[in-house]
C-alpha cells in the first residue's frame, strides 16, 4: 500500500469508527459493545507499512476521548498499548486464519480494557458496569464484519 | 529506539490524564476540538432529523388539531397549578417580611433542548442536547425536565452542549428533604445502577422511605426547590457515623427526550 492511499485508508476509517462509536444503543448494548476505533485501527496496523503508527494512535485515541467526553488521554493511552501488541505480531496476525485473528483481536481488546479501566479507577474510584468486561469478547465476534467491510472500503 | 517510540506517546499520555482530570488547562483545547468534530454529531443523529422531517410531512390536520386540543388542555391545568404557586409565593413573601428574612424565591429562566441519540463514554453517564454557546448555554448549568432534576452542563460547543447526569458517580449535588429540610450531598451509583445515594446525614436524623429531596441552593451552582429523587431505602450502617440513603431519581433518564436548561434571570 502506498504512503498516500494509507493516509485515505486512515482518514476514512477514522472518520467511519467515530461515527460508528457515536451511534446510541439501549444502555446495556452500548456498555458491552466492541471499542470501535481500536477494531478498526488495527485492521489499518495490519495493512499499512508505517513508520508513525504511534503517533497516529495518540492522535485518534484523543479524537475519541473529546468525542465521547472521557478524561483526555485516557482511550489514547488504551489505544497506544494495544497497538503496540499489535505491531508485535503482525507478521503472525497477517497469516493466521479468521479464528485465530479474532483471539488476537480479543486480546488486544482485554489489554485496551485494563488501561482504559486501570485509569478510571486511579482517577474516579471503583465505579463501573461489569458489563464492560463482555466488550473483548463482542469485538472477537464482529472482527470477521469488520474486516469484510473494509476490505470493501480498501477497494 | 522501537521501545523509545512507544514509550514517548505513552508518557504524554499519562501527563494529559493527570492535566485533565485535575486541572482545567486543557478545557479549551477540548472545546475547540470538540467543536471541529461536532459534524460527527450532526451526521450521526442525520437519521432522527430524517424521520422527524417524515413524521411531519406524514400529519394530518386531524392529528394535529387533537393534538393542539391536547396540549391546550395540559396547558390550562399547568396554569391552574401555578395559581397555587404565586399563592404560595405571596404567602412566603409576606412570611419573609414578618421574619425580616432576605431569602427571596429566585426568577429562573428556561430554554428547552432536544436530547440528541449520540452515544458517550461507557464508562460516564452523559448525554448530548442540540442547544450550544450560541444558545447562551455555559457550563455549570443546570438541566431540569418535567419530572426533575437531569444534571449539569459540563462540555459546551456552538451548536451542543454535555450534560453529566446526576446519576453518574462524579456528579454530587447538594440537597435537602422537603419535609424536614435535612440536607445532605447526593453522589450517582455505577453505571449500570439507576440512582443517587445521599451522603452526610447523621445517623439519628429523621428520613422515611418516600421523603422526597430537592435542590437545597447551598453554593451558587445549583438553583433550589428543583426535584431531585424520592427515598427508596434507609440503612443504618451499625459502624458508620452516617446513614445510607438511596434515592430514586424523579426523572427516568432511559426515557428523556426534552429536557430545560436552567439559567438566572440576569444570565
Amino acid at each position: 500500500m502506498t504512503k498516500n492511499n494509507s493516509l485515505l485508508l486512515l482518514t476514512k476509517i477514522t472518520i467511519i469508527a467515530l461515527i460508528v462509536g457515536a451511534i446510541a444503543l439501549p444502555s446495556v448494548l452500548e456498555i458491552v459493545s466492541p471499542f470501535w476505533m481500536l477494531i478498526f485501527f488495527i485492521y489499518w496496523i495490519i495493512y499499512s507499512d508505517t513508520k508513525v503508527l504511534y503517533l497516529f494512535a495518540l492522535i485518534l485515541g484523543l479524537l475519541t476521548d473529546i468525542l465521547q467526553g472521557s478524561i483526555l488521554g485516557q482511550n489514547a493511552l488504551a489505544l497506544l498499548i494495544s497497538s503496540a501488541f499489535i505491531f508485535s505480531v503482525k507478521k503472525s496476525f497477517y497469516v493466521s486464519n479468521l479464528t485465530t485473528q479474532q483471539v488476537y483481536i480479543f486480546v488486544a481488546s482485554i489489554i485496551y480494557l485494563i488501561a482504559l479501566i486501570l485509569t478510571h479507577i486511579t482517577i474516579q474510584g471503583f465505579n463501573f458496569s461489569w458489563l464492560i468486561l463482555l466488550s473483548p469478547f463482542t469485538g472477537a465476534i464482529v472482527w470477521p464484519l469488520v474486516r469484510l467491510f473494509l476490505a470493501k472500503l480498501k477497494h | 529506539m522501537r521501545l523509545f517510540k512507544l514509550l514517548v506517546p505513552i508518557l504524554f499520555s499519562i501527563i494529559l490524564i493527570v492535566l485533565d482530570a485535575r486541572f482545567s488547562y486543557l478545557d479549551s483545547f477540548k472545546r475547540f476540538t470538540l467543536t471541529l468534530l461536532s459534524p460527527i454529531y450532526f451526521v450521526v443523529d442525520l437519521p432522527s432529523h430524517v424521520i422527524d422531517w417524515v413524521n411531519d410531512q406524514g400529519s394530518e390536520t386531524a392529528q394535529l388539531v387533537s393534538k393542539n386540543e391536547y396540549l391546550e388542555g395540559k396547558l390550562t391545568e399547568l396554569k391552574a397549578r401555578l395559581q397555587t404557586y404565586n399563592n404560595l409565593v405571596l404567602e412566603n413573601q409576606k412570611l419573609t417580611q414578618l421574619l425580616d428574612a432576605t431569602y427571596t424565591i429566585p426568577e429562573h429562566q428556561i430554554t428547552l433542548a432536544h436530547v440528541k441519540s449520540i452515544s458517550q463514554s461507557r464508562l460516564r453517564k452523559q448525554i448530548i442536547i442540540n442547544k450550544g454557546s450560541k444558545d447562551g448555554v455555559h457550563n455549570t448549568q443546570l438541566i431540569v425536565s418535567s419530572e426533575g432534576v437531569v444534571g449539569q452542563v459540563t462540555q459546551v460547543t456552538p451548536l451542543y452542549s454535555t450534560v453529566l447526569l446526576i446519576t453518574d458517580p462524579t456528579q454530587h449535588m447538594p440537597v435537602k428533604n422537603v419535609r424536614n429540610g435535612i440536607r445532605g450531598i447526593t453522589k450517582g451509583l455505577a453505571t449500570n445502577e439507576i440512582g443517587m445515594i445521599v451522603e452526610f446525614i447523621p445517623l439519628d436524623s429523621d428520613v422515611k422511605l418516600g421523603d422526597i429531596f430537592v435542590t437545597s441552593g447551598v453554593g451558587t451552582t445549583y438553583p433550589p426547590g428543583y426535584l431531585v429523587g424520592e427515598v427508596s431505602k434507609v440503612d443504618k450502617p451499625p459502624n458508620e457515623a452516617f446513614l445510607t440513603i438511596t434515592l430514586k431519581p424523579m426523572q427516568n433518564m432511559d426515557k428523556l427526550e426534552f429536557v430545560l436548561i436552567v439559567s438566572e434571570k440576569n444570565d
